[in-house]
């Protein structure tokens, strides 16, 4: 049966770690009748969270892969993405939220907003996603919703608007007063399932009629009528209802619900939240280009009868094959259709289609314009789009940010080495920020990642989905080189050794350039280099830049631009001007006064104030730059920016010094120039260790 | 690094620039010389030099300056350029804000920055933007849990291991409303005995400012703790900027506003 759109909701769960999404994903499910018992995220009955269905997951208790489920609500399709609260992971949050319509951001009502909540929020604005925000653990000690409200609005710039209020709060958290229903909410039964409506209590009147006003106020701004209601003081709950809905696809409102999943508490409401204020596919513009069409921006519409336009969002390897996330967004993807992979051109026989619920899955016919399901043993990459075979589109290029950290490894045996080859290939299609690659010098296999944790899954990963035993090296942080001033060149490439010869001439200059890794411009007139060596010239310069002389790590910031050079009819070819392009580089690359490029990480620190002081000095130690502290109630936020290379063993140092009471989150910020003393160090080391490689060799 | 650059490289090598082996003179490289210049050239630039000696310098040591105006005039956008121009100077700045996140202080002093760049069209800020951060430390405290005791001990966490040594103090959100002589005077006190110069942003009210009474109520109670106050005056689409107080007497009154797109203080008449 084809599903009403405007009842299909898709939507992602994303949070600070530990702010309780998955408890509360848990708890979704439970009420949504798709599971009948529930199991916490570290359970002592160890069967776990349903959505952490990896081994490693349940272990660690957090969420790695982004597994997606449905489940329905009230007559509602929910299709809901849990996503990784680490910072590691945000490739995952960022790949659920591009095939998303809304989210719901959860908050801790103790912690408030942490700077993941705030990378995740950067996120699903760029990606322009409305959200409803859900406070939870309000039985917690120390909670205050309002606290979080107040910090959505300061410090995410939301429009945070209540759309509830707690009734008591930590141990005497009893229930909810919606302000739209004007109804005090109480959840009965053993797991919360059983709904109790009351009126307001006595005692909250007050605070709830300032709180009502507050959010007409702010709806109205959404709908005349809304308006106009409000001046006659006679507001229906349908038209503020409306008016919030409105908001919220703007991004205008975000309406703050509260709640306790861990006790059962206020998840329903949510959910009814999420089918009243959470937009249908039919409700999100979305774009793809055509490429048959000089890239030319067309819509997308969310119309099963159209010709199929669908992306690929995520694979996963598991006991069924090759398992390929999907969203379709026009059109519908039946069992036994051809579609086209845009990227490759590949036509691909659709075999099974099915709807995931965490590791179960139920096969279906078809998936309908809107929908989220799973294709098997369709070879495809993350992030490809397939389409009907009329069409030709291809789904903007997902925002992907590059590895930061590497880190050698080695495996034990032969059967491991094949082991790791298998989940090296699967990983690094599942994961674009995910890279590996062998050193050509040392023919060791290097990993590349986000972070130290990043890597650190993988490796465990292999370890216990594929059998494969390998051995780490020491991290090694991906350093850049850059050129900081222009510099002038003027080449031969000139070679007679018998046979043919090999003759080029290039001549121009290289300039630093900002926000770019590499710029190549050719001012070349009257053919002194003729057009089709031109690219030769370029291709030379390029493979320069993929290992600098200072540490060998690749160059960027670089605009070169050739002016002038010579051919000869006999001796020039392709192959001579790349050489030439080469051999300027290498003549000229010092003079450009070259530098080292570190990353640079955004270090937030949470600690009770009494630690402040060693927080900072710790910070302090390792070369960061402390911007400013925080003093927030019971707890000290210090937020700085410190190189990576200085992090490694962070969290035990911090750890000890602070009796495990502080704790800390990072992200890469930024590339930046290493200090002379630094960079020095590093190169005398680079020397030191190439000539070591030759002494060996 | 190649060692034709290795051997022009004297051997001790400091902020300042690298010393030669004879001790006389010292070397200055290119890239040093140019961000030196840059910083020149901005801090000659500013119009604040107008209202007392050089900018940064308006106020004695252990001195208090304030910046009045009404909300959302643009009290924070002038703090934040007297930072920035002792920032320029190597001066320490310590930015505590009682009423913003350190995220936002922190944009406050990029958009400042970025307009200073543009006006100056510079096309490489990263480095200059580089070498002031080290000399800034934003605080921010809730404004019911700011006190004198608790910035001492916040200023003596820095200090003491060697972290910041604050010079100019901004306090940004104070409230003036309420009774504040007891803690000024206990932060006169702070500032005297570290030699602070240190800054307040005053927020004033509409009715409070007449033609009969220039200065607002809640600063004329203190205002004898002060030893230059600059106010913020919207006039038509204009803020003009208007030294009520300074430290010595002007022998030109300076005709300064801001400027409406970027908040940047200038000199000369509006729109001119």
């Amino acid at each position: 049966m084809k599903p009403d759109i405007q009842k299909i909701r898709n939507i992602g769960i994303s949070a600070h770690i530990d702010a309780g999404k998955t408890t509360l994903t848990e708890r979704i499910l439970f009420y949504c009748q798709k599971i009948h018992s529930i199991h916490d995220v570290k359970g002592k009955d160890g069967v776990g969270a349903t959505m952490d269905f990896m081994e490693l997951e349940k272990e660690r208790g957090i969420t790695i892969a982004s597994a997606a489920t449905f489940c329905t609500w009230k007559g509602h399709e929910i299709n809901i993405i849990d996503t990784p609260g680490h910072v590691d992971f945000t490739i995952e949050v960022e790949r659920s939220l591009r095939v998303l319509d809304g989210g719901i951001l959860v908050l801790c009502s103790v912690g408030g907003v942490q700077s993941q909540s705030i990378t995740v929020d950067r996120q699903m604005a760029r990606y322009k996603v409305p959200a409803v925000a859900f406070v939870n653990k309000c039985d917690r000690s120390g909670a205050d919703p309002f606290r979080v409200i107040r910090q959505l609005r300061d410090k995410l710039g939301h429009n945070a608007i209540a759309i509830q209020i707690p009734i008591g709060l930590e141990a005497k958290f009893e229930g909810v007063v919606d302000l739209v229903s004007m109804k005090a909410l109480y959840f009965d039964g053993e797991s919360g399932e059983v709904i109790r409506e009351e009126e307001i209590p006595a005692n909250l009147l007050e605070k709830v009629e300032k709180h009502r006003e507050e959010l007409i106020d702010t709806a109205s701004m959404y709908s005349d009528e809304l308006m106009e209601q409000a001046l006659e003081g006679e507001v229906t709950p349908a038209v503020l209802m409306e008016a919030i809905r409105l908001g919220t696809l703007e991004r205008g409102i975000t309406p703050v619900f509260m709640g306790s999943a861990y006790k059962n508490k206020g998840v329903q409401p949510l959910l009814d939240g999420v089918t009243k204020y959470l937009p249908n596919p039919g409700d999100v513009q979305n774009t793809a280009v055509d490429l048959d069409n000089n890239e030319e921006t067309v819509e997308l519409i969310a119309d099963s009868s159209k010709p199929l336009t669908a992306l690929a969002f995520k694979l996963e390897d598991g006991r069924y094959g090759q398992l390929t996330y999907i969203r379709v967004y026009q059109g519908a993807l039946a069992k036994g259709d051809t579609i086209v992979n845009a990227r490759t051109g590949k036509k691909v026989k659709v075999g099974r289609v099915a709807r995931m619920h965490a590791d179960q899955m139920e096969d279906l016919d078809m998936l309908h314009a809107g929908t989220i399901g799973a294709l098997f043993g369709v070879d495809c990459a993350s992030g490809d789009t397939f389409n009907h075979p009329s069409l030709s589109y291809s789904m903007t290029s997902m925002h992907v940010p590059e590895p930061v950290i590497s880190l050698a490894i080695q495996p034990a045996d032969n059967k491991a080495q094949i082991n790791m080859s298998k989940a090296l290939n699967r990983f690094t299609k599942e994961d674009p920020t995910f890279r590996t690659k062998v050193d050509p010098e040392t023919n060791e296999t290097i990993i590349s990642g986000m972070g130290e944790l990043h890597l650190e899954v993988y490796v465990e990963r292999m370890r216990r989905e594929y059998a494969a035993e390998v051995t780490t090296g020491k991290p090694q942080v991906a350093y850049r080189e850059t050129i900081t001033q222009r510099a002038e060149f003027n080449y031969t490439h000139k070679k007679q050794t018998g046979g043919s010869g090999q003759y080029g001439r290039v001549a121009g200059y290289l300039e630093p350039i900002v926000g770019e890794d590499f710029v190549f411009e050719s001012k070349i007139v009257g053919g002194s280099i003729p057009t089709q060596y031109i690219p030769a010239v370029e291709k030379g310069f390029a493979s320069c830049m993929e290992k600098g002389a200072l540490l060998g790590y690749p160059i960027t910031g670089v605009k070169i631009v050739i002016n002038d050079g010579s051919s000869h009819s006999v001796d020039s070819s392709e192959m001579a001007f790349a050489a030439a392009a080469r051999g300027a580089f290498r003549d000229i690359y010092f003079k450009t006064n070259p530098a080292i490029l570190e990353p640079i990480m955004k270090v937030e620190v949470e600690t009770p104030p009494e630690y402040q002081g060693a927080v900072m000095g710790l910070l302090n130690q390792r070369r960061g730059i402390i911007l400013g502290t925080q003093d927030q109630d019971t707890l000290c936020f210090v937020e700085a920016e410190v190189p990576l290379a200085e992090m490694f063993g962070y969290s035990t140092v911090l750890r000890s010094s602070t009796q495990g009471k502080a704790q800390f989150t990072m992200e890469f910020a930024s590339y930046r120039k290493a200090p002379k003393g630094v960079a020095e160090e590093l190169i005398e080391k680079a020397a030191l260790a190439k000539k070591d490689k030759s002494k060996v060799a | 690094m190649s060692p034709d650059i290795e051997s022009t490289r004297p051997l001790a090598f400091s902020a300042q620039g690298a010393v030669l082996p004879s001790g006389k003179g010292r070397v200055i490289y290119l890239r040093e010389r140019s961000l030196s210049m840059l910083k020149k050239e901005i801090i000659l630039k500013n119009p604040l030099r107008l209202i007392g000696g050089e900018a940064g310098h308006i106020l004695p040591s252990g001195g208090f300056g304030a910046v009045l105006a009404r909300a959302g005039v643009g009290k924070t956008a002038v703090l934040v350029q007297i930072a920035l121009d002792s920032l320029l100077r190597e001066i320490n700045v310590l930015h505590i804000s009682l009423d913003q996140p350190v995220s936002k202080v922190c944009l406050w002093y990029e958009e400042v920055f970025n307009h200073v760049g543009k006006q100056y069209q510079l096309t490489n800020t990263n480095d200059l933007w580089e070498a002031i951060l080290p000399h800034r430390f934003i605080m921010t405290f809730n404004a019911e849990g700011f006190s004198i005791p608790r910035l001492e001990e916040r200023i003596t966490d820095l200090t003491e291991q060697g972290i910041f040594y604050p010079q100019v103090v901004l306090v940004d959100g104070l409230s003036f409303d309420q009774e504040v002589r007891e803690l000024l005077n206990e932060m006169k006190i702070v500032a005297r005995e570290n030699n602070l110069r240190v800054w307040f942003a005053v927020r004033t009210h509409r009715d409070d400012v007449t033609d009969e009474q220039p200065v607002p109520d809640n600063f004329a109670d203190v205002a004898d703790l002060f030893d230059a106050a600059l106010q913020l005056t919207p006039e038509g689409s204009q803020v003009l900027v208007k030294p009520i107080k300074t430290p010595e007497e002007l022998e030109e009154k300076p005709s300064l506003y801001l400027d409406p797109s970027s908040l940047l203080i200038k000199d000369g008449e509006p729109g001119k």
